[in-house]
């Protein structure tokens, strides 16, 4: 896996970027946010999305696991060989929110969505995130059966 | 979700989209994130200091895994990081570092230093390298916030694409 942080987690991070995508979104737009979370599924994890376009989805498994173990989610992650489906049934980084006392933007899971497309992007498997309450939600990655390499 | 382990990867995305957008783009970020940190530092920096400066870095010091000292004097607070992870997280990043992310460090602390009758003298020392001074003083008449910047070089004048 190309990152794998250990030691101290400063969760406030969640706070600032919840600022950030507010303060981007009143300033230039939705669409610009959605194209800079796009552009850290495809650029910070260039190599999570190389295994994507080279068919393997091994590093996106592992990173999904590392990370939401790391901040302690309550999740489950399906593994199968075509689909991988993350279910979150809270989010630490909404959970961290409320106990700064911080509501969440409208716009916060934009930054699960429009991740997961940039992960995605020209690589044959798509992606959908069904959101099914507050800070719960369910992550699918699908290979696309026509776009096999 | 971005893990909060790579949130200043995606900050680094933030300035370079930034960076090239007209006006003061940059710095008016900065102080929005300023205004933000007002929620976790502004009453402790105001009733306390120096001293709640010391306890709110030595906090950042643990969290964000610095390398860094911290040395309380009656008269100031100096803070030397000599490893810091949001720069070497960025450096050791795929899509490459924004030519100016050093510069997002004094462009949220210091409004929120003068806010609190506190000036500082910030030496960012290098752009490439983790490492920086920052000392702390109380404002005083003719002594201002200063920044010791390194000038980007001219291969990087224009911003990063």
């Amino acid at each position: 896996m190309r990152y794998r942080e250990t030691g101290e987690l400063h969760k406030d991070f969640h706070g600032a970027l919840n600022t950030t995508v507010d303060y981007v979104v009143k300033t230039y737009g939705r669409e610009a946010l959605r194209e800079i979370f796009r552009r850290v599924g495809r650029d910070v994890y260039r190599s999570i999305h190389a295994g994507l376009q080279a068919g393997d989805p091994a590093e996106l498994v592992e990173h999904l696991r590392y990370f939401y173990t790391r901040e302690q989610a309550d999740f489950t992650l399906t593994v199968g060989p075509d689909a991988i489906v993350l279910d979150v049934f809270e989010c630490p980084a909404v959970a961290h929110l409320r106990r700064l006392g911080i509501t969440p933007s409208p716009c916060f899971c934009d930054q699960t969505v429009e991740v997961n497309a940039g992960l995605c992007e020209d690589t044959p498997w798509t992606t959908t995130t069904e959101r099914l309450g507050p800070g719960r939600c369910r992550q699918c990655f699908t290979r696309g059966k026509d776009r096999q390499p | 979700m971005i893990p909060s382990d790579h949130f200043v990867r995606f900050y680094n995305e933030v300035f370079k989209f930034l960076d090239g957008r007209p006006g003061d783009a940059l710095g008016d970020y900065y102080r929005e994130i300023s205004r933000h940190q007002e929620r976790h530092v502004l009453q402790l920096f105001r009733e306390k200091g120096l001293q709640g400066m010391y306890e709110y870095w030595e906090h950042i010091r643990i969290e964000e895994n610095c390398g860094m000292t911290l040395d309380l004097r009656a008269d100031c607070l100096v803070l030397t990081m000599h490893a810091c992870p949001s720069l070497a997280k960025v450096t050791d990043n795929d899509a490459g570092p924004c030519r100016k992310y050093c510069d997002h460090c004094p462009g949220w602390v210091i409004p929120l230093l003068e806010k609190t009758g506190f000036t500082c003298e910030y030496n960012l020392v290098d752009r490439a390298l983790p490492q920086c001074q920052l000392t702390i003083f109380p404002a005083a008449a003719g002594r201002p916030s200063r920044v010791f910047l390194q000038p980007l070089p001219p291969n990087e004048e224009k911003p990063t694409p």
